[in-house]
Parts: structure tokens; sequence; C-alpha cells
């Protein structure tokens, strides 16, 4: 296998180099102007350690394979096109409301309940850019009010003159009954046609989102028209930059519903987050590599705390409403909870209950932590763990920042205990008990929710902060194992590397499988049969236009399953793709009461309510070879020398401990380390907690054990 | 028989013959958190390091927040689907310590009374008694509750036998088999027309429904769907929070979780106290109204005055409205003190914990059977129609404390937006089902102004953050109400301002697919506003319940679609549909069936506005013009700004000289004080307007007429007359008139 996978993080570009046997990581820095210096920058040095050009390397891959978190970045600086948007006549405020409760979508709990200093974010599309056409749908698809031809093409031209750039056309009740969108969408195509220069971008709704929900279903449109130029052009360059140094094939993009395609059947809005879901397909893979089943991944940066879950039933978690930066939309999007905690996470002391807090407010990247001095004063989780010992002030990041813990010290005892009267060392212990404890509560929430047992769960660590506290995590939610994986700097570029080609497509429906007010079973299976016959054409075309062998299409398909009227939506996978009679109904009823319990206890199910299906789902994907990384079988290997050793504070010790300090390459395969210790690396640091101990992996993969 | 002998034994046969155990008027009007008990002050002496107990606190908060989370995905009330719930942990003494972060926060300091009365009357009453597995349900609102369409549920957490905490939720469920359906009737005329009627009552034993109790309270709804879907969300969700109590048990050990129940209250006590010495001690008196009981128009008073004095704030209501006795709009006081700790919990110090602690220091006064402390017999289920002013009535008031305030949790404000315009609704849905409910559109209140800018357009209701206005395409595909216009801002509905209260929006609804369909709405400020703007900032505009009747807009659609029009104003003003009945009227509406296509329109209201419209930046005005949410005449009349029609580009010169003209003739407009009040004040209320309520003497009560009055330490409840017995009269006596000329 050849393959270069490349993830595009804020800060970070990392790249996962797979060629024959070798596989080779490497990062760079982001080059945020212009994407492809950055990309290239980690894959030369990916070649340079694989000895070979990179013209050599990528003119023989068979893949690039790319994953990136920026696509909030254009959002969030607003740097998008002027969007017109199109909608019902009478629907004209959905966008500009928010259903209510969106000033607080994207901001953390305590922003939410501070409703009198509420503001709404600055709108992607601002009201005079909003217009109304007259026509309707109903909730069944029957048309009650044509489209206007004249008082559509009005409305347009009005848009133009205030500058549209691009058209969003979301119609109510279009996923039903797409028409009345395909209608003005021909109207504006006669007005504007494509081949001229002015052609303006026009998304429709229904083909950016396949549910109900108009608020959702239509931001999700206007975040596709917002980002499309932009992420266009900006991948466009790159595969511009791939083919002058010798790449011929389709760059293929990473989704946030855990599977990739090409450029040309790719939605910006699949791409959004697409580098954290990566890393949790790649949890997926080591789940089934490393034969651990039940897997909590927790991914630690700077400023966030990304928590997936992998689970040894297989059910898929979806987010199907998240948040994009401040905007709810409608996608199935891989499941990841993200909690505002990391290295940059500011404490302070509460009065009200003579403790510590620490988050949501961080200080990022900049000003970052006090210790970094970039003129941040305020003490940071990274400030209390420089304090307790756990950082090398000499050494941090690999000597490529440069840190104080003088600073570290006057930020603490300025804001922690003069207010508090503790101690620096008792402050700074509260603070690495609190951030523990709070991921812990977040793992916790995650996973029991779910209905799972999380302390039959191990913890899977990665990214630049989680090393350091695994164990004390872990030790918070009662769970005695925790792993770093392989080439855990470069976890998400590595889950790149590792995906299927994968399309999903879903339409809402109201299917009842069991009416409890006239007591029937459903009878007629045609719509249920048709609808996924449809959604897994669509799923063929999409693979078809990449060019795959159609025989090597799979499918899976997903039910969004209630009781009676509920809110909650349990997705199923259904054992069946086509229902032929009444015990096939039966078979789904089951399935879902079984997933039901799972979540919610046995005996909360409500059949006697009535079940429905609301959504159908149709997975689509084509399996491509898999990256081959092993278990260690070794075991109790005798500890390295140690490099150093320091005093470091532990939460639960009264009294410092002499801990030993360790370079990662010295410590082999089947190493054993007794903690307290300390393993560090260019990028991160393991800290083996007292009571833990650390058994060494293969490629940079550890095991941490409570004894 | 000596006569202290006589007085016991008539004692004792007054207690053992208790004809059945309503309200208990020392549980009911108590808020107060039940002192430390010599059990907890054990756990706390075990248990006392404020690090740990904050490591306890933070996973019994994430257990509230995960089984709110529950309730809210299984529930299928439209309450529970859009947040109009909460869940918690109560102390073994019925304190609610612990509540999630989101939801309904009224419930915070209401949900202690049922508890209470568990524990005081059936823990040790051998008949029920309180064990482990049993299931304890509740929603009667004169036994602690906003109204009877709110049930809430607890479980008792056990530890080696001994009694720990209750775990449970409450949740707006709707339809409750009251005499209009959703739950809510605004023609209740007694508690017996509200429907369910639960008293604190055990539903379940060894964690199990009984049947027969889940059938009868089925049988007692219009959707027994719902009533099943509603318990088994609310039990599960309480199981689940117990299983977490336990866990932190076996992790921590039971005094930890006794002591961090306790401790969380006496914390948060101290700390609103500590707050609260922080703000000027004086006092501050307000006045807001009600313009009606949802059935009739008339002025109601809701008289406040706020009296901080050291780290107490008293909040005196006495002189306020008498009691309706055949009217819902009547508030239990529990349930008015639920509003008011709203005010703290979310418009002062949304920082601080949910639980009742918060309103711990504040002292409330009313009069008895007052309609702010109404009688068991009066009806409440609309008890939000004096309670929402009383609320206001606060909100508009603490400004002037915070103003002088050094704490300052989030931004002084001016009048939200307090009525719940929404539809409830009533009828057989497209799929053959009896459904009743209410549309969560009620949660788009306008925000206030805030003293540095303005507020936003329907934001939240005055009682949960992060509350939702649903989807309508998810609305309609459940039931056969049809939104035309779902959620539109509606033009110049904002309170003016330099800064301007956030809009409302307007909906135009019909029917579709439905054989029986029924709408009602409950709001009032039809004709005078319910909240006002502060420091020179005006009240929003006061805005009708609309109908057409006699069309089918559906074949309008079909045939006539010039003449659709997508705004009240529009289809008001131009009357387009020939054949169609227009009318107004005050936004009381009992349940009437509509035909497919009629339309039923209401708009939700906008917040108040702050400081002096003159001072309101031109380019703001403009930027407003633009997005058609002021027209030309409030730019002109109002902002006095001059600015293009067309381009919206101001004249700065044109609108310094139209305002300094105001100015001028503000000046002349102007009188002395004293002279105003000379001119202004008659000795009793006028006679034309149906007045209720002191005026001058707060001991003297009005009841609807100066010539009917009462003392307000012995106020004689109000009756109304049925308004079709009025109007009957009416016409009758216009008959009469008419058969007389004809003579």
């Amino acid at each position: 296998m050849r393959r270069v996978s490349v993830d595009i993080g804020g800060t970070f570009t990392d790249c996962f180099l797979a060629f024959d046997e070798h596989y080779v990581e490497s990062k760079a820095l982001t080059t945020h102007h212009n994407l492809a210096a950055g990309f290239m920058e980690a894959l030369e040095k990916a070649c340079d350690d694989l000895g070979k050009p990179v013209r050599e390397v990528l003119s023989s891959v068979d893949a690039v394979r790319y994953g990136t978190t920026l696509g909030t970045n254009s959002l969030i600086q607003r740097t998008g096109p002027r969007v017109g948007l199109l909608t019902t006549a009478g629907f004209e405020s959905a966008v500009p409301l928010m259903r209510a409760r969106g000033y607080g979508d994207g901001l953390s709990d305590m922003a939410q309940t501070d409703i009198p200093g509420a503001d709404r974010p600055l709108p992607l599309v601002p009201i005079s850019l909003i217009v109304g056409i007259a026509e309707r749908i109903d909730y069944k698809g029957e048309s009650v009010l044509s489209v206007d031809e004249e008082n559509v093409r009005r409305q347009v031209r009005k848009l133009v003159d205030q500058g549209a750039q691009a058209f969003v056309v979301s119609l109510i009740n279009a996923v039903v009954n797409p028409s009345h969108e395909k209608e003005v969408e021909r109207i504006i195509l006669s007005e504007y046609p494509t081949h001229v220069l002015g052609a303006i971008p026009i998304v429709l709704s229904h083909r950016v989102a396949g549910r109900k929900a108009e608020y959702s279903r239509t931001m999700s449109a206007v975040l596709d028209a917002y980002l499309h130029d932009q992420m266009y052009h900006g991948m466009s360059s790159l595969e511009i930059v791939l083919r002058q140094n010798g790449y011929t094939r389709p760059m293929l993009l990473v989704h946030n519903t855990s599977g990739m395609a090409q450029l040309n059947s790719t939605h910006a809005l699949q791409t959004i987050h697409s580098g954290p879901v990566a890393g949790l397909e790649a949890s997926n893979y080591i789940s089934a590599q490393f034969k651990e089943p039940n897997i909590i991944a927790t991914d630690m940066g700077g400023t966030s705390f990304d928590i997936g879950l992998v689970t040894a039933d297989g059910v898929k978690f979806y987010d199907f409403n998240p948040v994009i930066d401040r905007w709810l939309v409608s996608t199935p999007m891989t499941y990841l909870h993200t909690l505002g905690a990391g290295g940059g996470s500011i404490a302070r002391y509460d009065r009200l209950w003579e403790a510590i807090e620490v988050g949501p407010d961080s200080a990022g990247s900049d000003p970052g932590p006090a210790c970094y001095g970039r003129g941040g004063k305020l003490p940071t989780t990274t400030d209390a763990n420089l304090v307790l010992g756990y950082l090398d002030q000499d050494n941090y990041a690999g000597g490529t920042i440069k840190i104080s813990k003088r600073r570290a010290e006057r930020a603490i005892e300025e804001y922690i205990c003069k207010p508090s009267g503790m101690s620096l060392i008792e402050a700074a212990k509260a603070i690495k008990r609190k951030v523990d404890s709070n991921m812990a509560a977040a793992i916790f929430k995650e996973v029991a929710v779910k209905g799972y047992n999380p302390k039959r769960f191990i913890i899977l660590s990665y990214g630049g902060g989680g090393p350091i506290h695994a164990c004390g995590y872990a030790s918070a939610i009662g769970i005695s194992r925790v792993l770093i994986p392989p080439f855990s700097s470069v976890f998400s570029a590595l889950g790149a590397g590792n995906m299927n080609a994968l399309h999903i497509h879903e339409k809402s429906l109201y299917l009842m499988l069991y009416d409890a007010t006239m007591r029937k079973m459903l009878e007629e299976f045609t719509v249920f049969n048709a609808t996924v016959e449809e959604l897994e054409e669509r799923g063929r075309d999409d693979l078809a236009r990449q060019g795959v062998n159609l025989a090597d299409i799979k499918t899976r398909v997903e039910l969004d399953m209630r009781y009676g009227n509920q809110l909650a939506q349990i997705s199923v996978t259904s054992p069946l793709s086509r229902l032929a009679s009444m015990h096939d109904v039966i078979t789904l009823l089951d399935r879902f009461s079984v997933n039901y319990a799972q979540r919610f206890g046995e005996g909360s199910q409500a059949p006697e309510a009535g079940v429905r299906i609301n959504v159908i789902r149709v997975v689509s994907y084509v399996e491509h070879q898999r990256l081959d990384l092993q278990r260690s079988t070794k075991s109790g290997g005798k500890a390295p020398e140690a490099r150093a050793e320091r005093e470091c504070w532990f939460p639960e010790l009264q009294e410092p401990r002499m801990t030993r300090v360790y370079d990662l390459d010295a410590v082999a395969d089947g190493m054993e380390i007794q903690g307290p210790a300390l393993i560090e690396t260019p990028r991160t640091t393991y800290l083996v907690e007292p009571g833990w101990h650390l058994t060494m992996g293969l490629s940079g993969s550890a095991w941490l054990v409570k004894n | 028989m000596g006569g202290d002998q006589e007085k016991s034994i008539i004692e004792k046969f007054l207690e053992e013959n208790v004809l059945f155990l309503g309200p208990d008027p020392e549980i009911m009007e108590d808020h107060s958190v039940v002192p430390t008990t010599a059990r907890e002050q054990a756990a706390l002496d075990k248990f006392s390091d404020s690090g740990q107990i904050n490591l306890v606190r933070h996973k019994l908060q994430t257990a509230c927040n995960e089984s709110f989370d529950m309730v809210e995905q299984m529930g299928a009330a439209p309450g529970a689907k859009w947040g109009d719930l909460i869940s918690g942990v109560w102390t073994a003494n019925g304190d609610l310590a612990l509540a999630s972060m989101g939801g309904v926060l009224i419930f915070s300091v209401l949900t202690q009374h049922p508890v209470k009365f568990i524990l005081k009357y059936w823990k040790d009453d051998p008949t029920v008694g309180l064990k482990d597995g049993d299931i304890f349900m509740h929603n009667d609102a004169r036994y602690g509750n906003i109204h009877n369409t709110d049930q809430s549920l607890v479980i008792p957490v056990f530890h080696n036998g001994e009694f720990i905490c209750f775990t449970g939720a409450i949740v707006h469920e709707g339809e409750n088999g009251a005499i209009e359906p959703g739950g809510m009737p605004s023609a209740a005329e007694s508690p017996f027309d509200e429907g369910l009627k639960m008293s604190p009552i055990k539903v379940g034993e060894n964690f199990e429904f009984k049947r027969d109790i889940m059938t009868f309270l089925q049988n007692s709804v219009r959707e027994p769907k719902l009533q099943l879907e509603g318990m088994k969300s609310k039990f599960f969700a309480a199981m689940r929070m117990k299983a977490r109590v336990e866990e932190a048990i076996a992790e921590y050990g039971v005094d930890a979780v006794i002591a961090t129940l306790r401790k969380t209250l006496t914390d948060t006590e101290t700390e609103v106290r500590r707050r609260l010495r922080a703000w000027p001690d004086g006092k501050i008196r307000t006045n807001c109204f009600a313009d009606g009981t949802l059935r009739e128009n008339c002025l109601i008073r809701i008289r406040c005055e706020l009296d901080k004095r050291d780290d107490e704030l008293i909040i005196d209501f006495r002189g306020s409205s008498p009691e309706f006795l055949n009217r819902p709009n009547n508030t239990v006081l529990a349930s008015l003190k639920g509003m008011l700790a709203q005010e703290f919990l979310s418009f002062v110090w949304p920082d601080l914990p949910r639980n009742q602690a918060v309103f711990a220091p504040m002292t409330v006064i009313t009069d008895r059977r007052s309609a702010l402390h109404s009688s068991p017999d009066a009806p409440n289920a609309q008890s939000m129609m004096t309670f929402f002013p009383g609320f206001t009535a606060i909100q508009i008031g603490v400004p002037k404390y915070l103003y002088s305030s050094s704490h300052r949790a989030t931004d002084i404000i001016a009048g939200w937006y307090n009525m719940i315009v929404t539809f409830l609704y009533g009828g057989v849905n497209q799929y053959g089902e009896l459904v009743g409910n209410v549309c969560a559109d009620l949660n788009g209140m306008g925000g206030a102004a805030r003293s540095n800018r303005d507020g936003e357009h329907s934001l939240a209701p005055i009682f949960a953050p992060m509350a939702d206005i649903g989807e309508q395409e998810l609305i309609e595909e459940e039931i056969p109400l049809m939104k035309i216009v779902p959620h539109r801002l509606m033009k110049d509905a904002e309170g003016f301002g330099k800064f301007r209260g956030g809009h409302g929006y307007q909906q135009i609804a019909t029917m579709k697919d439905s054989s029986m369909w029924g709408f009602m709405c409950c709001s009032v400020g039809s004709k005078f506003p319910t909240t006002y703007g502060i420091f020179g900032g005006y009240a929003p505009g006061t805005l009708p319940l609309c109908k057409v009747k006699g069309v089918n807009i559906f074949e309008t659609m079909k045939d006539h679609r010039d003449l659709l029009r997508f705004t009240i104003p529009e289809i008001m003003n131009e009357r387009p549909f020939p054949g169609g009945k227009y009318t107004t009227h005050h936004m009381g509406l009992q349940l009437e069936f509509a035909k497919p296509g009629e339309l039923y329109m209401i708009t939700q209201g906008g917040g108040g506005g702050y400081g002096d419209v003159l001072e309101r930046d031109p380019e703001t005005v403009s930027k407003d013009y633009l997005d058609e949410l002021i027209s030309m005449r409030s730019v002109r009349n109002v902002y006095h700004v001059v600015l293009d029609e067309k381009s919206g580009a101001v004249d700065r010169a044109a609108t310094e000289a139209a305002r300094k003209a105001e100015r001028e003739v503000r000046k002349r407009r102007g009188k002395p004080y004293r002279e105003f009040v000379k001119e202004w004040e008659t000795a009793a209320p006028p006679r034309e307007v149906p007045f209720y309520g002191s005026w001058k003497d707060k001991a003297l009560i009005y009841r609807g007429s100066p010539d009917d009055s009462c003392p307000a330490d012995a106020i004689v409840p109000v009756m109304m007359p049925n308004p079709k017995d009025v109007r009957i009269a009416q016409l009758e006596s216009e008959l009469e008139a008419l058969r007389a000329a004809r003579k």
C-alpha cells in the first residue's frame, strides 16, 4: 500500500505516509495563507525520512487523502461570499431568529444561561438578503401554492441588486417534494445561466440535507454556499500543486461522516470537523486491531477536548444536528463531544463554593498560558502542570516554545492563592484535580447517557495534552487502562489513511411500523422499499462517479426510530434492506427495543404508544485496504536508564516525589516503567502517575495501567 | 374539665378527623431552606473539604444534566421536547439542592412543596409510606406547581436502609383532561375545570408503575399516549439519577453526598446574601397591569414595593388585585415566588447554581385571597396572567439597585416581553388521534434593551434559557396546524429607546386535514402593555388576536394567488379576501373550532426600550428601517431621524434639527411634577374601566368599580359574569331599544 494522508489543523499540518511496509509520520506548521505550502513541507519531511524524493512518492501512491478542521475559519472570519436566501414567503425570519435558542448554540453552558447578555452571532445572511417566494408544499408533499415564475424572477433580481454572490433556495417541506426548489433553480438558471461569467452558484436545501426541519436545513445550505468557493479554490490549488509534483489521481477528501470522496462528490459542509472525525475513525481501527471492543477516544489539545465512542455492539453514533461555529445544521455527522478544556483552560477561584474552577474560558495559544510569556496573565492548566513539575521548562515542545515557571507560579499565586489562602502547590494540585474531574465527568456523561458503563471501556488518549492527564481522568472515572495509540501525534492523519470511500443519503418520512391508535402493524411495504432503493441508487451514483467498481459497493440501512411523538430518534442499523413480511416488521421493532433499552434502561420502551420510522439512511461504501498496525506482544522489559529526574507533586500525595524522566526514543517495545515517571517527546509528555505503570508498544504506542 | 384539657381534646379530635389532606399552608407559604439537621451536621463534620465537595457536586450536577437530556429525548410533550422541564436532586428534607442547568427555572423554587408534603404526610403513614422502589407523582398547583399541566415525579434514594434524598423531574406535559384541551384552560371557572388534580400520590412500587393508577391517569386525559410516555420518561430519568447518586455514595461515601447537598444550599444562600449586601439599601416602587382575565377586558393592578435592607430583599405586593373566583388567572403564592426567583436566576445572577436557596433571602408579602395569593377555591390554570406581570414588576425595579451595585453578573436590562403568545390547540390530527397541547412558539419572547446595546429579537421566554421555538416542518407533520407565516418579525413591535427592545414575531395559522380542530390562545396585553421600558425607554406596542373567518386560504392559493398577503397588517388593513369576516380580539381565546383555511393571527411582543429615543444613533435607526423592522412613521415621529426613504441615507444636519425641535416641544409640554399630579390624580379609579386592586391606599381594594371595594385584610373574591351573558344582555337591551324606537 502506498498512501499519503494529511490532516491540516489550526497549528500543525500532520502527515502520515504509508509506503509499502514503511510508515512515516511528520509535522509542519500550518500555512494559513497557502495551505499547500505547509502540506508540501510536511510531505517533504516524511519523504526525507523515507529517503525518497517527493515526486517519486507522489507519482507512485494510490491516493492522497486530506482531512481538515479548517472549514470553520472562514465562518469565524466572515470571509465568505454574500449569500442570498430564497425561502417560502412567511418564513423569512427563520434564519435571523435561529429558533430562539440559537443565541447559545456553540457557547458554554454558562454563557447559554446568561439571557440578558445573550447576543446572536453576526449573521451569515443579513435580513436584507432574504426574500420570500410565494409557494407552499404541505407536510405530505402536496403543492398547495405553486411557484410563480414572475414572483421568483422579481425576488432574485432583488437579491442580485443587494449584491448576492451565491443563492440558497430553501423551501418548506422540500425534502418531501423538491419540485418547487428545482423549479426555482430552473428560473434562476434561465436568468443567470452557468456558461456566463457572472454565473451565481445555487444551493438547493434538499440536496444538502435530507431531513425535515427548515431552520437547520437552511443553515446547512447556507454554510455550504458560504464555504463552497473558498474550499473549492483551496482544494483545487492543493490538487494543482500535487499534480505539479507528479500526482495524477484525484485527491480524496475526508468527510465528517467517517468516509471520504473525491472533490467532485463533496459538499463543503461534509468537510467540517473531518480531522477529529478521522481521529475517531482511527480509534475504530485500533479497536479492531488491538482487540479492544470498547474504547473511549479522547483528544486533548490546547483549547478543546474531544470525546468519541467505539463500542462492541458497533452502534454508530451520529450528531444529526451538529453546531458548526455558532450554527445549528442538519447533517449526519459522526458524533464527537467537544469540551472547552485544554492546556489553555483558565483556572479561577470560585468564592461561592470556596473551590477551584477550570474553564471553559481559555487563553488558547494567544496569549496562551501565563508561562508562555506572551501577555497571558491568568493561570491555566499548563501553568499548573509546569508548577507540579510535569513539564520541562528548558525543553518544552522540543524546545520550540520557551516557558517560564516563575510566570506560572506568579499567576497561580495572584489569582488562586491570594483569594483562597491556598499554598502554591495546593492550588496547582487543585487545578490538576479539577481538570481531570471535569474531563472525567464529561466522559462519564457521554458514555452513560448512551446507556454504556464507562468502567467497561479503555481510554484511548491522543493529542498534545492527553497523555499528561490520562491517568488522572481515567482514575476519576474508575478506568484502569489507557492506551496511547501508535503515531498518536498524527492520529487524525492516520485515521484519514484508513477510511473507506463512503456516502450517506437519508430521507425524512412518516412511517408507522405500529399505529397505536388503530392498533395496526405496517402492512404496505412499498414506501419503505422504494425509499431504500432510491437512497441506494443515489449512493451508487456518487461512488460510480468516482470510478469505483459497482460490484464492490456495499450498503448499510439505518433507521431513525421513535416511540409515539418523542423527540428521541434512535439510530438503528437495520438487519434488512427490504421489508417483505410482518415478520420483518417485528424484527425491526425488536431491534429498536433492544437499542432503546440499552440507552434509557430496560422497561423504558413504550411500543404501546406506537412506533415510527422518521428517517431512512443508506450508507454506501467501498472498502479500501487498511493499514497494518499491530499490537505489541512484548511486555516485562526492563526500563532504560532515566535521562534525568525531577521533583513532581501529585494531587493525592502530600509530599513531592522524585520522578524519573525518559526520552520516548529510549523506551523500547515491551519495556515497563513504574510511576511516577515522565516520558518526553518533542510533541507531548506521557505522565505515569504513582500507582500506574507504563508498558511501551510499537510505533510510540504505550499502555498506562493502574497497578 | 379544665380549659386546657378541653382544648387539647378538641385539637386531638380535629387532628384525627381531617376530611382530606388539602394543600398545607405551612408547607405552601414557606420557601425557606430547612435548617441543617443533626444528620446533615454529622455528615458535614466528617466531610468538609470544599474542594472534595466541589467534585461530588460536579458529579451530581452532571447527573442532573444527563437526566434532563433523557427526559427531553424520551418525552412526547412539546414542552419536554423544547426544554420546558427540569430534573434535580432534593435533600431528605425536601429542599431542591441541585437542578439541571437548562430548563424552566421557576421549578427550582416550586418543587419543594409536594416533596415536603410527601415527607410530612405520607412518609410515616402506614397506608402510604416511603420505601425503596416507590414512585410519587403530583400535578395540582395548589400543592406546589405552576399549573396543573406540569407533572412532577420523584423517587426516594436509600442507602443501607437510610433515606438519603429524592431524585426526579418535572415537565410541562400539556394535555391534562381539563375543560379545554392542552392543559391550560382559560375557560376554567373553578379548580374542577382544570383537569387532573394529583395531590402528591404514590403511583408505583418496587420500581414499577401500578397499572391501575396508570390506567386511571390515562383515562383522565385526552392523550393517553402522552401520559404514558411522560410518566416513563420522568421515571427512567429519575432512575438514572438515582444510580448516579448511588455511584457517588460508593465512591465518596454517604456522608459526602449528604454534606454536598446541604453545603450547596447553605453556600448558595450565603452568596446571595453577600450579593444583596452590595446593593444600596432603599425602596423602589413599581406598578404593572394585566389588561384582562382572558375572558373579558379589565385592568388588574399588580402593585409592588421592593425594600432592600442589608442582605434581605422584601417584595411587597400588597394592594394588588383581588382573587377572581371564577377565572383561572389567579396565582398560588408559591407559584409567584417561583416566577420571582426566575428574575434572580436568569436576569440578575445567571451564574448562580439552580436551587431553591437562591430565593431564601427574599421575603414576599401579599394580601391573602389576592390574585397573587389565591385560595384553593380559585382556579389557577392561567396563573401566568398575573405572575408574569408580577415578575415584570420586580424586573423593572431591580435595575435601579444594580445601577449602584459594585457587583453585576450580567447586563442591566429593561422589561423583557412576558407573555406566552402562541396557539394552544385541540382536536383530531391528520392520523385520527385526539390531541391537545400548546405550540412551542411561546418561547420566542422579545429581548429587552440593554444599558449599552439593543435587545435581541424573540430570544427566550422569561422562564428558561435555551428554549426552542421549534421547526414548523416537524410540527405540521404531527398536527394539522399549518402556519402560513410561522415566525416573521413584526414591523414596529419593539420598545423604542436609545437602545431598542428586540422584536417579536407574527404568526398566521390555519388548519388543514382535520375533521375537528380548535384554536385557543392565552395572553394579556392587547390593550395595555404588560412590560415596560426603563430610564426613558418605551414599552412595546400592544397587539391583538386577529381572525379571518369565512375564507379558505387554500382555495385562494389555488385560484386567486394575487390576493395572498403574508403579514397581519396587510391582511387586516387591505382585507383582500372577498367574503371573509375580519375581526380583532384580546388574546384570550377559548377553544374555537376552525374550518380548513380560516386564519388565526397573533403577534409575539417585543422587549422594552432603554433610554431616550432622541439619543438613538441615527445610523441604527436607518439600519432597522432598511431591515423593515421599523416604519418611516417611527423613523420620523418616534426617533425624529431624517433619512432617504429609498437608500436609508441619514441626513445628519436635518436629524439634529428635528431632534432639537422635538426637545423644544417636550419642554413646552412639560410641567412641574406637583402640577402634573394635581391634574392627573383622582380619588378613585375610573368608572368606565373595570379596575381591580388598590388605588391610592393599599389597604383598600377595588373590585371593578369605584363603588365596590373591600379591605385588603378581608378581600372578597371577585365573581365575573359570563361574557356570553353580558353580550346577550347587551344585545337584548339593543333589541329592546330598537323595538321601543319602532313603537
